[in-house]
């Protein structure tokens, strides 16, 4: 028994690494993975189906056409773009990202695309005017962006506080609440912003003026460079540079814009025009949740086995497993799988992986504790028992203590599923669309935060009580 | 001795510096019935449980049937089949019927088929008196019934000597008689059996030799007329007087 339990164990892990292994030979030859960030328009954003436009998609994908290579577009967010380039896990990114020296000690940028500076802007109704009515008050900025860097660097001579968020939405909600008096953001950001009847208002000249690259990971992917650079310079040449630029910043953005606005934005016409999008994010939460409950089982089963083996190694093992992987936070774990390994290794692993086995790792993790607690809630007399009677410690436990352990398990386990469906939100940081991820991208377009989150929470909790219905039946099953 | 069943030498068990069992030799005879009375922390039990190795041994020899018990290269799985043991608390399979409690070891090692081992199921359990409870779940039986079911399921296995750990010790006294009675009809059958006890009406009816331990040494041994009628030691006395007032 104990050797078909670590046989059994061995080939899970196999499989799980065969898994891994196979995945990133998807990738081939003309084909490049780039990543943004799709809250961000004009320059990356979802239009209402869910198509990735703006100035830099248009831009990457007519450059592309110009030098016959495909692009494969990742919606990571602007932090998790960066790192996942950095980790190898993606070819190039194009998220708005301006040009600083900082960042060419770690990237390789193309020639600039767009030009841009920083503005200041403030609620509709704010007094505020220049940068020494920020004395005392609070600004918000967005992580990562040349806003933050800029707002970091002058807020000691101006006496404000920075409190960054990682989406522009939030960024722009704590200024129009109040919480903040003031965010710093590109100008054709802002602008675009505020034409989309945002609720703010530009107060400030563009300074600090940046320019706007694409970006490899230094030394890497030169040849996607060189083609990215003469296809930039081949649409400047024949005016489709131009054209693309107005349409996201000229007067016509201005009045799609206004068409946008007369959307119906009630709950039930968000549902409509969002419709396709939140589909397929509840799709992709259900398939990163049963995948994951069900490697997370296996995993925790497996490991809570292995705690309760008469093996000192075997319980050693256990216990520093479940350790390693109930201590680390689900966000650092998820992070340092996606771009921490590869960055190592070298090789990619695809974020849906990545995810499962964050979740099987962690989720298991809890399994295993609750697995182990359960076998050692049955009395020790019924152990003993078993075994007096000549019965080996496989077939004791099988017959024996695992049908009265599972009983005692049963309510921890419907716990765990429901755990594990929520957890699955924690995955959109490393850019995967599931439900969270989906309701972020809608939001950066429509900015109607309340109601669109106030979607995503009703459909978790129908998802989590079907969740729940269903265990509670299996339950009376294995009870009855 | 070719009839020795059980033959202990030198067995000494430690935990941690508490020195349990100090050096104990101890035999039992093919079909005799050996009762070991005591105070409770003398030891008793946890010979009893070195005996199928239930507690490892620290140091010393336990043979049993000519095989030693105490070496680990022996098959203690296949050594257990023939000791069957019976606990303080019964150790029913919460999760199996009566019936399923007295099959589950002989059919799952392969001693006998199911239809087999439910008719022997059946015949032991009609022998403990419980031949109508074999459907029955052991939630649902009193504690004595509980013990009768945990005897046949032991019996049911075959085994050549069986080990009693207090078995009416967790008992309503009223259960008490029913449980002695099947522990007397297997006596009287030629059972070898090993008995913790503090029935000495049990002990002094049944037992071929009677042991009195205590602080992890056999202090006295004898059949129960020399043990309980003339006690030779000092502590024997003081216990006998203190057990049989009660």
């Amino acid at each position: 028994m104990k050797h078909k339990f670590l046989v059994f164990f061995a080939m899970f892990f196999a499989s799980l690494a065969l898994f891994i292994w196979q995945a990133p030979q998807v990738h081939a030859d003309k084909t490049y993975t780039i990543g943004t960030d799709v809250t961000f328009p004009p320059f990356v954003y979802a239009n209402s189906n869910n198509k990735y436009v703006g100035i830099d998609m248009e831009l990457i994908r007519s450059i592309a056409k110009e030098e016959g290579f495909k692009v494969n577009i990742k919606p990571l967010g602007f932090n998790a773009a960066v790192q996942s380039l950095s980790s190898g896990q993606i070819d190039g990114v194009i998220a708005g990202m301006t040009i600083t020296n900082e960042r060419k000690q770690t990237l390789d940028f193309s020639t600039p695309y767009y030009e841009s500076g920083i503005v200041m802007a403030v609620a509709k109704n704010s007094k505020i005017s220049n940068l020494k009515d920020l004395k005392g008050k609070t600004v918000a900025v967005k992580t990562g962006t040349q806003g933050a860097t800029y707002a970091n660097s002058i807020k000691n001579k101006y006496g404000f506080k920075v409190v960054t968020f990682d989406d522009s939405d939030n960024v722009y909600n704590d200024v129009k609440t109040g919480n903040s008096a003031a965010c710093f953001d590109d100008s054709a950001v802002l602008n675009y912003g505020v034409k989309t009847g945002l609720g703010l208002k530009i107060v400030t000249k563009p300074t600090d003026i940046g320019q706007y690259g694409f970006a490899v990971k230094k030394g890497q992917n030169q040849k996607l460079l060189k083609m990215f650079n003469a296809g930039l310079a081949k649409l400047k040449k024949n005016g489709k540079y131009d054209q693309i630029i107005k349409k996201y910043t000229g007067k016509k953005a201005t009045s799609k814009t206004n068409k946008s606005n007369s959307e119906d934005r009630t709950f039930l016409g968000l549902l409509k025009q969002n419709g396709q999008a939140i589909t397929n994010g509840i799709v992709e939460t259900l398939k990163l949740t049963v995948v994951s409950i069900i490697c997370a089982t296996i995993f925790g089963i497996l490991i809570g086995l292995l705690g309760v083996l008469p093996n000192k190694f075997a319980r050693g093992l256990s216990t520093t497993i479940v350790y390693i992987f109930r201590g680390l936070p689900l966000l650092v774990l998820a992070l340092f799988i996606y771009n921490g390994i590869p960055s190592l290794t070298g090789t990619k692993i695809p974020a849906f992986v990545a995810g499962i086995i964050t979740l099987t790792l962690n989720e298991g993790a809890y399994t295993a504790a609750f697995v182990k607690g359960g076998i050692e809630a049955v009395d020790s007399g019924q152990m003993e028992a078993a075994r007096s009677l000549g019965l080996p410690f496989g077939k004791a436990m099988r017959k024996v203590i695992l049908p009265q352990g599972i009983r005692i398990m049963i309510p921890s386990f419907i716990n765990q599923f429901i755990i594990t469906l929520k957890d699955t939100s924690i995955l959109s940081i490393i850019g995967i669309l599931e439900l969270t991820q989906t309701g972020k991208i809608i939001i950066a377009r429509n900015l109607e935060g309340f109601k669109v989150w106030a979607i995503i929470a009703i459909i978790y909790l129908v998802i989590i009580t079907v969740l729940t219905l269903l265990s509670n039946w299996i339950e009376r099953r294995i009870n009855g | 001795m070719t009839n020795l069943k059980v033959d202990v030498t030198n067995l000494n068990k430690n935990y941690g510096d508490n020195h349990v069992l100090k050096g104990i030799d101890f035999k039992v005879a093919s079909n005799e019935v050996v009762v070991l009375i005591g105070p409770s922390g003398s030891g008793k039990s946890t010979l009893l449980r070195c005996l199928n190795r239930l507690e490892e041994p620290t140091s010393g020899s336990i043979i049993i049937d000519g095989q030693d018990i105490s070496n680990s290269k022996t098959n203690i799985d296949k050594a257990r089949e023939n000791i069957g043991m019976v606990f303080q608390h019964f150790n029913l399979f919460n999760n199996l019927t009566v019936g399923q409690n007295v099959e589950l070891a002989p059919t799952e090692l392969g001693k006998i088929s199911k239809d087999k081992a439910a008719q022997q199921a059946k015949k032991l359990l009609a022998t403990v008196g419980l031949a109508d409870k074999y459907n029955a779940k052991p939630q649902s039986l009193s504690g004595g019934q509980k013990q009768r079911v945990a005897i046949a399921r032991a019996l049911a296995m075959n085994p050549d000597i069986m080990l009693f750990d207090e078995p009416t010790s967790a008992l309503d006294p009223e259960m008490v008689g029913d449980v002695l009675e099947v522990m007397k009809k297997l006596a009287k059958n030629g059972m070898t059996m090993v008995v913790v006890t503090h029935e000495m009406g049990f002990a002094k009816e049944m037992a071929d030799r009677v042991v009195f331990m205590a602080d992890g040494v056999v202090v006295e041994e004898g059949t129960p007329e020399e043990v309980f009628d003339h006690p030779q030691n000092d502590r024997t006395q003081a216990f006998l007087e203190k057990v049989i007032n009660v």
